[in-house]
């Protein structure tokens, strides 16, 4: 990272910033004012790392709203006490947020910006709403919420089909990494008793990565609802929807293999 | 298991139904779970009924496309009623072969819907393979739901 001596000097004045906001208790109002301060600040370093992948057929706007992501992400998780500055942080968790987006995210068909958009919005929306009514909400609920007609909401849920992966959804959500959740539910092998094909499917429900199985044994053996298991997980219930759509396919795959 | 001497497919079409006919393959299947995805969709039900209706038409379809003679279709009907999506799918095989409902795909199929059954009808030069399930969920245009 050539451009880190460079740019390093001209965010010095925001590292202050990082101790007050650690000193402050969770729940103080000022956090929020502090936090977009320093992503505020920190902008031109996203948007440079951004351009620096922009060539790579996606469009730069798109790449600078991951880069944001990866950025506020740093904020969130950048530690002062632990003596290195913030930028030597930042800068391999932007690039690895866009490495990502890159890695993961592909639509599946050409999907215009507007309406991956669209997509965007209405997933932050269901999640809202989900958190605010307890299930998930309607296809009208959400078009309420977000001021668009009905037909706008379609248009955008039926976009999510041909967008098959993960990351922008990911980018609305918390952190995924939940292990105590496998545990919590304990081994597959008892939740799997009494299926006929048990034996066949048990190395294959084993092989799942662990987000998927979890999922997969929360939806099918606890029962719990898509909505449930979004919020419990920490993404959203479209992104559920999407892994379970995935996860169940792969199984149907393994099993005909076997026979 | 007896054949119901009347089946919706070819008897009694309620106006409203949606029937969709695609060869019986498994490539086939994407195209019927957005339809059901859409129909549930565009009567308001809540994004978790869609999930769950798509995964399990895919399921149901998936399971008929298995048992199905190749180069036969695969033929489904959507009924709305007022409290949920139904769905009829069915297959023609050379087998009176019933589905097995012990397996994990009729596992994951009764999870997601709120009744499945199958059963197994002798139609000329062979049999058909039927599921009928229903998914049952508040219906927007409940008031109880409040609406929109």
């Amino acid at each position: 990272m050539t451009t880190r001596a460079r740019t390093k000097n001209g965010y010095e004045h925001l590292a202050p910033l990082f101790h007050e906001l650690a000193a402050l208790p969770q729940d103080d109002p000022r956090r929020t004012v502090l936090r977009d301060e320093l992503v505020t600040g920190h902008l031109p370093v996203a948007e440079h790392i951004a351009r620096r992948f922009a060539h790579r057929g996606e469009s730069g706007e798109d790449l600078v709203q991951v880069a944001t992501v990866g950025l506020i992400n740093a904020v969130d998780r950048f530690d002062p006490t632990r003596g290195t500055d913030f930028l030597s942080f930042a800068v391999p968790t932007v690039m690895g947020e866009i490495r990502r987006y890159f890695r993961d995210s592909s639509w599946s068909v050409r999907v215009p910006r507007r309406l991956k958009e669209l997509h965007l919005s209405i997933t932050a929306a269901g999640n809202e709403l989900s958190q605010q009514l307890g299930r998930a909400p309607t296809p009208s609920e959400i078009a309420t919420r977000l001021g668009l007609s009905k037909d706008e909401v379609y248009e955008g849920l039926e976009a999510g089909n041909a967008y098959h992966s993960v990351s922008l959804d990911d980018m609305l959500t918390q952190d995924s990494d939940n292990t105590s959740l496998g545990e919590m539910l304990g081994e597959p092998d008892s939740a799997l008793e009494g299926v006929e094909n048990h034996e066949s499917l048990l190395p294959l429900v084993r092989e799942l990565p662990e987000r998927e199985r979890t999922i997969l044994l929360l939806r099918f053996f606890g029962n719990l609802t898509q909505t449930q298991i979004a919020e419990k997980i920490g993404i959203s219930q479209m992104h559920v929807s999407r892994l379970l759509a995935r996860t169940l396919q792969k199984l149907r795959d393994g099993l005909l293999e076997e026979q | 298991m007896t054949a119901a001497n009347k089946s919706f497919v070819d008897s009694s079409v309620d106006v409203g139904d949606i029937e969709l006919r695609v060869p019986a393959e498994a490539r086939y299947l994407p195209i019927i779970r957005s339809l059901a995805a859409t129909i549930a969709m565009r009567e308001d039900f809540d994004l978790d009924f869609v999930a769950d209706l798509k995964l399990a038409v895919d399921e149901a379809c998936s399971m008929l496309a298995g048992a199905a003679w190749p180069g036969t279709e695969l033929r489904c009907r959507f009924r709305v009623t007022d409290n949920g999506i139904g769905m009829q799918a069915s297959a023609l095989s050379t087998v009176d072969a019933l589905l097995d409902t012990a397996s994990f795909g009729w596992r994951v199929l009764t999870t997601l819907a709120d009744s499945a059954s199958t059963r197994v009808e002798q139609v000329p030069g062979g049999y058909r393979v039927l599921i009928e399930m229903t998914k049952r969920g508040p219906h927007p245009a409940d008031p109880r739901m409040g609406g929109a």
